[in-house]
């Protein structure tokens, strides 16, 4: 009869849940996009008849109504890294009102020496400066749980889940163990992605005070080195004077695909680019010149820049029409209008004695 | 060859879009290029497969609408190829850098 009566309660109340399911996910993935966070998954699940059912013919008489059951609505964040649940649980602080009494973090009532479960769970409501409709005011009364975990906590609550098993105390002894060591794995994982991303970020952070500091023959070229180097628009001279042929529109693409050529080209440092560029843009603009007067071409993608003092080093190096091809192949792919293409080119860099 | 006419058939297979171009692109014709081409920058056209064998020129204004559409696909996740493009059209997009930015094969 008491089961029954919550039951009906649930169905009372199905609207208000609906509500409530739209509003926090839509509150919390604009949260989330706000503070530039990229999350693995934002789940929300209305729980079932059935799973309720179940629920309380298990602990029944626990509840005295369908309020205190907090999980009817269920949220739940999945982040890529363990470290990220902290940062998005304090935003949740923010977000909604925290029933403090039936919030775990589950991440720290294991033991010592045990591993298992690792999830944040709040029971929260919906603060009422957040959303408030005097008509429903339930919506701001009933609460609901959100729960926060790393991807590969996630695969492990979701494996052991699987498995049949709601507690470690149902698993057999002998498969106990094997889960734990998995746990601890995973747990070990989770702290190494974190720690590698934090060194990863250290690492780019350095590269771009050192490309800014401009000792450019210490910074080794990669692509961290090289993108934070296009950031000082370092063809930007060269491109505005081509462009000027024809009073063309500069067109803002990216050059990031060249900084494999000029590796292969045995670019070793930010300041070998810097002499190639100084050595070669007289040259790449007369190239420019000679393929732009005249067209009425008015509109030029930057990396027009990049692309004739390539052509214009591997001329000037001796490489020819096969090594024209190459950095063709390499940057369009295998066509046999590579072959046109460098022997236009090669023809218009005798003309202007280039070669 | 064409004058200064471009014709342009759009059909689909299998949720991919072709395009066949036929004549040229300048400043006569590059406003009706642009409105023939308008449904592809929307909507589910999201593989766009661009045969340029009968397009036998194109000028500013033809590259301005490419790039409009590259734009348009790459921001719905899409992908745009042209090809058979003849010697002197590719020739066009290589002197301004347009085949550093659409996939020509």
């Amino acid at each position: 009869m008491h089961c029954e009566m919550i039951l009906d309660e649930y169905h009372e109340k199905m609207p208000f849940y609906e509500k409530m399911k739209s509003i926090v996910t839509e509150r919390l993935g604009a949260c989330l996009e706000e503070n530039k966070i990229v999350v693995a998954g934002l789940e929300s699940r209305i729980k079932s008849e059935k799973s309720l059912t179940g629920k309380l013919e298990l602990k029944g008489s626990k509840y005295q109504t369908l309020d205190d059951i907090t999980d009817i609505l269920g949220v739940r964040i999945i982040t890529y890294y363990s470290d990220e649940v902290d940062v998005i649980s304090a935003l949740v602080e923010k977000l909604f009102d925290i029933d403090w009494d039936n919030s775990v973090d589950k991440r720290k009532m294991l033991e010592i020496d045990r591993f298992g479960y690792m999830s944040l769970h709040y029971v929260c409501r919906i603060p009422e400066r957040m959303y408030h409709d005097p008509a429903m005011p339930q919506l701001n009364q009933i609460r609901f749980e959100l729960q926060m975990r790393s991807t590969l906590q996630h695969v492990w609550a979701n494996m052991y889940h699987d498995m049949g098993y709601k507690s470690d105390v149902e698993i057999p002894a002998e498969y106990q163990r094997n889960m734990s060591r998995l746990a601890g794995m995973l747990e070990l994982v989770d702290e190494q992605f974190s720690r590698i991303r934090k060194e990863i970020n250290d690492y780019r952070r350095n590269v771009q005070a050192l490309v800014a500091s401009g000792d450019f023959d210490e910074v080794p070229l990669n692509g961290d080195t090289f993108r934070s180097f296009l950031e000082l628009k370092p063809f930007q001279r060269l491109a505005d004077k081509i462009a000027a042929i024809n009073q063309a529109e500069l067109y803002e693409d990216d050059l990031m695909s060249y900084c494999h050529i000029l590796m292969l080209m045995g670019m070793r440092t930010i300041g070998d680019v810097v002499r190639m560029r100084n050595e070669n843009e007289e040259g790449a603009y007369q190239l420019a010149l000679i393929q732009l007067a005249g067209t009425g071409l008015d509109i030029v993608a930057y990396s027009v820049v990049l692309q004739n003092i390539c052509i214009v080093y591997i001329l000037t190096q001796g490489f020819g029409e096969a090594g024209l091809e190459r950095m063709f192949k390499l940057l369009y792919g295998e066509s046999e209008y590579n072959v046109q293409r460098a022997h236009r080119i090669y023809e218009q860099a005798k003309k202007i004695n280039l070669i | 060859m064409k004058g200064n006419i471009m014709d342009v058939t759009i059909t689909k297979d299998e949720g991919k879009t072709f395009v066949k171009l036929d004549g040229r692109i300048d400043t006569t014709n590059a406003d009706q290029f642009q409105h023939d081409i308008l449904p592809l920058m929307g909507g589910d056209n999201l593989d766009i497969d661009i045969d340029c064998s009968g397009m036998n020129y194109t000028s500013s204004q033809g590259l301005r609408i490419f790039l409009m559409l590259q734009k348009s696909v790459m921001s719905r996740g899409g992908k745009l190829v042209m090809r058979n493009m003849n010697p002197l059209v590719k020739e066009v997009f290589d002197i301004t850098g347009f085949s550093n930015i659409i996939t020509i094969i």
